[in-house]
């Protein structure tokens, strides 16, 4: 019986999957679902009423309030999607292009360390970095470059976007980076050889074919930045609070899971449409050049 | 010799893919046996149900008369040489040589490592037995590859595509050492290849497959001089073909070939059971010859015009185009002192012989 | 030349953060400011003492630990069958098993707690939290391990099973010593992960807070922030340490099966 059950290659492989497939579906896919169910109930204190409402997300639209914390989570994560690609792009590309091969570990090992390390204190030391006595005011103050210490850069968005454009460096690094490896040298000398200079192979070449790399990139930076409320609560300040804080209070401090609920999948689908939308426009692009 | 492995009508489906169909064959103790086929014509597969790597859908394999069906891999009295040798990386040579020895309880250490030694010395890599397995070169993991299998002393070693992985020198070493390895130890060996001329060179008999089934199955010779089929004759060697007309068949077959003429060609040149009218005719580059100046024959001949001339230093092939055929006929020329490189658009005269020809349905 | 320039700046803003740690770990002052005061071991000292850290660092290092060997287990079965085997569905599983690498964390969490809380009705404890950590760092392990199993030529298992292996001790005498480098590494990332997470924890801790849970809770507190410098200074030295040995280990399994080095982790 058993000999038969595995006897082909497709029920071996499902049984092998079936561990970590089981763990998905309990404790991924049931909790989306109850996440999506609850999102049209109704709690008061401790008693949730199961009687299905559209009460949650009518509230939501109606109360300006959330509108504003959603645009906001949104172009906070735009920004630092667009920030840190841009920024880990030329990284990943000197390591890929320019690094000899067998430091290249190296080099990604030394990307990747700051990434593993206390993030909670990671995002505070952010704050001693920018804050009123921080590194940068007094390094500023002591070369006279400015008379007063900046405001500017604590307790509002910029500092949430310059935190979480490090927190997610080298999540944009190392699937660019991948990308690149993949490219054959031997395209390039192609293109040269067929009387491209370097500065339009790389827009005609090598950027077309770091695309894949890059998606990911962005994706991966993109969806989870909106996830995040330690970094707008550390650095935010009053007006630097985002869409995902709100969620943590309505579940935390207010007891209102269901409208918490509600608010996580609005941002979902938010995150989800854009990231759509930006894999659609990509590929429609990628094609209009062949 | 007795038969050692016998199939009798396997089939073998993956969901709707028929990728064995009918197999029947039996190979003898200590033949040296090879599958010759493009890829995807079934016959890993075919290697792999013999080793019991793949269950067979229907129909039985016989190996030293006892019925195989759920038998597994480790249990058969078969051994493999795999396509990549799988040498175990993590292992040295002789570790991976010794690797099947595991389980017997019979042989001390002592009569292991000496057993591996011998083994080793078999296939020329005497001293060997220390170094790390990742740090070979591919003739050698084909060494160790060989030595590991044949250690077990298996009734049958199974060798899919052992040579093709290297260069065209060691591989043409190879050939001769594995048909020298081969009649030392005696044991049947089964070859997988898609090289027509290494199945040639090496085997006692060839089954030629395509699309999951036999195509013919013979000794190289026969093989090579008498293919059933078009698709035999196309994929073993180089083969002209030409449209024929059968017109009567009795001991001798009458014939109309397009561009030669009515001739008459004896029964074994053609497969049982031809009959009259539309048929092909092959011809072996190598059966026509050109005539040359001062050069005479008491063979037919025919006026012909060079179309193609490619020189491979010992040989020259020419493609002659002869009146009433649409296709040229391809002509082997070996380069003997004297002989001219003609030059494409020459007159020649075109030599050939009705036995040789083969007619194919 | 300036394109090296650039990508060493880029280093130096990686580092920023974590180069003041030590810095101020050991400023002999309360107010974590530039400029620095003077030498000292007091905070360290402080650490010794505090008898709530010790219970909250033993709790992260139980849930790292259950989490990494399961993630692992999981992450083997996952990486194997994806690297072996073709099965229905295959994309869409795997697919489904690495979604929470993109999953924004909030999401995971407050979904396990309507799950844990409303819907079971169960009290939250550390093994929420290991529910949890189990699910993101399964694909990590996933990433890490397909490197092992992706280097593997599957004639390797089949060649020991011609020897005479059975299934299960071909299994174990050439694909696990193979992959075992690859296994210790998905161990060690793992548990950092699991070690340092804090924004699922924090909404999934039961009433022994895990080792971020509570320094969160210190961060209120400007008194104790020196102590949370010298927390990290030590947590950051062991996760270097423990990174360092699982690409010391992941570079020597790549060597061991003879392939090329092409990258770090993930």
């Amino acid at each position: 019986m058993w000999s038969k059950l595995t006897a082909t290659e497709g029920r071996r492989g499902l049984l092998m999957v079936s561990p970590p497939l089981v763990y998905a579906l309990l404790l991924l896919a049931f909790p989306l679902g109850a996440i999506v169910l609850f999102s049209f109930w109704t709690q008061n204190f401790m008693d949730v009423d199961t009687t299905f409402t559209l009460n949650n997300y009518r509230e939501i639209i109606e109360k300006p309030i959330y509108f504003a914390l959603l645009q906001r989570s949104l172009f906070v994560s735009g920004t630092v999607t667009f920030v840190t690609v841009l920024l880990a792009f030329p990284v990943a590309y000197f390591v890929s292009f320019h690094v000899r091969p067998d430091r290249k570990s190296l080099w990604l090992f030394l990307i990747t360390i700051p990434f593993w390390t206390s993030y909670l204190i990671r995002v505070f030391l952010w704050k001693v970095i920018l804050g009123y006595n921080g590194v940068v005011n007094t390094g500023l103050l002591n070369i006279g470059l400015i008379d007063e210490p900046l405001t500017f850069i604590l307790y509002n968005v910029n500092a949430v976007i310059i935190t979480l454009a490090h927190a997610f460096a080298p999540f944009a690094i190392l699937p660019i980076f991948v990308a690149l490896e993949k490219i054959d040298r031997s395209l390039l000398e192609a293109s040269l050889d067929l009387g491209e200079s370097k500065f339009t192979t790389f827009f005609r070449v090598t950027l077309p074919l770091s695309m894949p790399g890059l998606v990911a990139a962005v994706l991966i930076v993109f969806i989870p930045t909106i996830g995040d409320y330690v970094t707008p609560e550390l650095m935010g300040g009053a007006g630097g609070k985002l869409i995902a804080n709100m969620i943590q209070t309505q579940f935390l401090a207010l007891n209102n899971a269901p409208l918490g609920a509600a608010l996580a999948i609005v941002a979902m689908l938010c995150v989800t449409a854009i990231s759509l939308l930006f894999v659609f426009l990509n590929r429609r692009y990628l094609r209009g050049r062949s | 010799m007795t038969d050692l492995i016998s199939l009798t009508n396997v089939n073998k489906y993956y969901g709707d893919y028929h990728a064995l169909r009918n197999i029947d064959l039996t190979i003898k103790t200590g033949e040296f046996f090879s599958l010759l086929g493009p890829s995807g014509c079934g016959k890993t597969t075919l290697l792999r149900t013999i080793a019991g790597f793949e269950g067979v859908s229907e129909g039985i394999v016989m190996i030293g008369g006892k019925n195989m069906a759920g038998v597994p891999a480790n249990m058969r009295p078969t051994n493999m040489v795999f396509q990549s040798y799988a040498i175990f990386p993590h292992l040295t040579v002789a570790e991976n040589v010794a690797f099947g020895l595991r389980k017997n309880k019979q042989m001390d250490k002592l009569q292991k490592s000496e057993a591996v030694d011998q083994v080793l010395e078999m296939v020329g890599l005497k001293g060997f037995g220390d170094r790390q397995a990742h740090a070979l070169s591919g003739g050698q993991r084909q060494r160790v590859a060989l030595a590991r299998a044949l250690i077990l002393k298996p009734k049958v070693l199974l060798l899919d595509e052992p040579l093709s992985a290297l260069d065209k020198k060691m591989r043409e070493q190879m050939q001769v050492e594995l048909m020298r390895l081969q009649r030392h130890v005696g044991i049947t060996f089964i070859l997988v290849t898609h090289d027509q001329e290494e199945a040639l060179v090496m085997s006692d008999r060839i089954a030629v497959m395509f699309d999951g089934e036999i195509g013919q199955m013979d000794d190289p010779e026969t093989l090579y001089r008498r293919p059933n089929s078009r698709r035999v004759a196309e994929f073993i060697g180089k083969m002209n073909f030409l449209d024929a007309d059968v017109k009567s068949v009795s001991d001798q077959i009458t014939v109309d070939v397009a561009g030669l003429g009515t001739c008459t060609v004896n029964a074994e040149q053609a497969p049982s059971g031809i009959d009259t009218g539309k048929a092909a005719v092959g011809i072996r580059p190598e059966t026509l010859a050109i005539l040359f100046d001062g050069e005479k024959t008491e063979r037919e001949t025919i006026a012909g015009v060079v179309d193609e001339v490619v020189y491979y230093g010992d040989m020259t092939y020419y493609d002659v185009r002869i009146a009433g055929v649409d296709n040229t006929l391809n002509i082997a020329m070996k380069n003997l002192i004297g002989r001219p490189v003609l030059d494409v658009g020459a007159q020649t005269t075109v030599v050939w012989d009705a036995r040789s020809l083969v007619l194919l349905p | 030349m300036s394109l090296r320039i650039y990508a060493i700046a880029y280093l130096i803003f990686l580092y920023a953060p974590i180069i003041l740690l030590p810095i101020f770990a050991f400023n002999d002052a309360t107010i974590i400011a530039f400029p620095l005061s003077g030498f000292t071991t007091e905070w360290f000292g402080e650490l010794m003492t505090t008898k709530a850290l010790h219970g909250a660092v033993q709790n992260s290092i139980f849930i790292a630990v259950i989490t990494a060997s399961l993630s692992t287990i999981l992450g083997i079965c996952a990486a194997r069958a994806g690297a072996m085997y073709n099965f229905p569905l295959k994309r869409g599983i795997l697919g489904l098993v690495m979604l929470p690498l993109v999953l924004p964390e909030i999401i995971v969490a407050v979904s396990l707690l309507i799950v844990v809380v409303q819907i079971l009705d169960l009290g939250l404890s550390n093994w929420t939290v290991i529910a949890a950590h189990v699910l993101i760092c399964t694909p990590f392990c996933i990433a890490i391990l397909n490197g092992a199993f992706q280097n593997l030529d599957p004639s390797m298992e089949e060649a020991a099973m011609d020897l005479g292996e059975s299934r299960w001790s071909a299994f174990r005498l050439v694909t696990f010593p193979l992959v075992m480098p690859g296994i210790i590494s998905s161990f060690l990332i793992a548990f950092t992960i699991s070690l340092d997470e804090f924004i699922i924890a924090f909404f999934l801790t039961g009433a022994n807070p895990t080792m971020p849970v509570y320094i969160w809770g210190l961060l209120r507190f400007p008194s104790s922030l020196p102590i949370v410098m010298a927390l990290g200074t030590i947590l950051v030295a062991l996760s270097i340490i423990l990174l360092t040995i699982a690409e010391i280990l992941r570079r020597r399994g790549m060597a061991r099966v003879g392939v090329k080095d092409k990258g770090g982790f993930l």
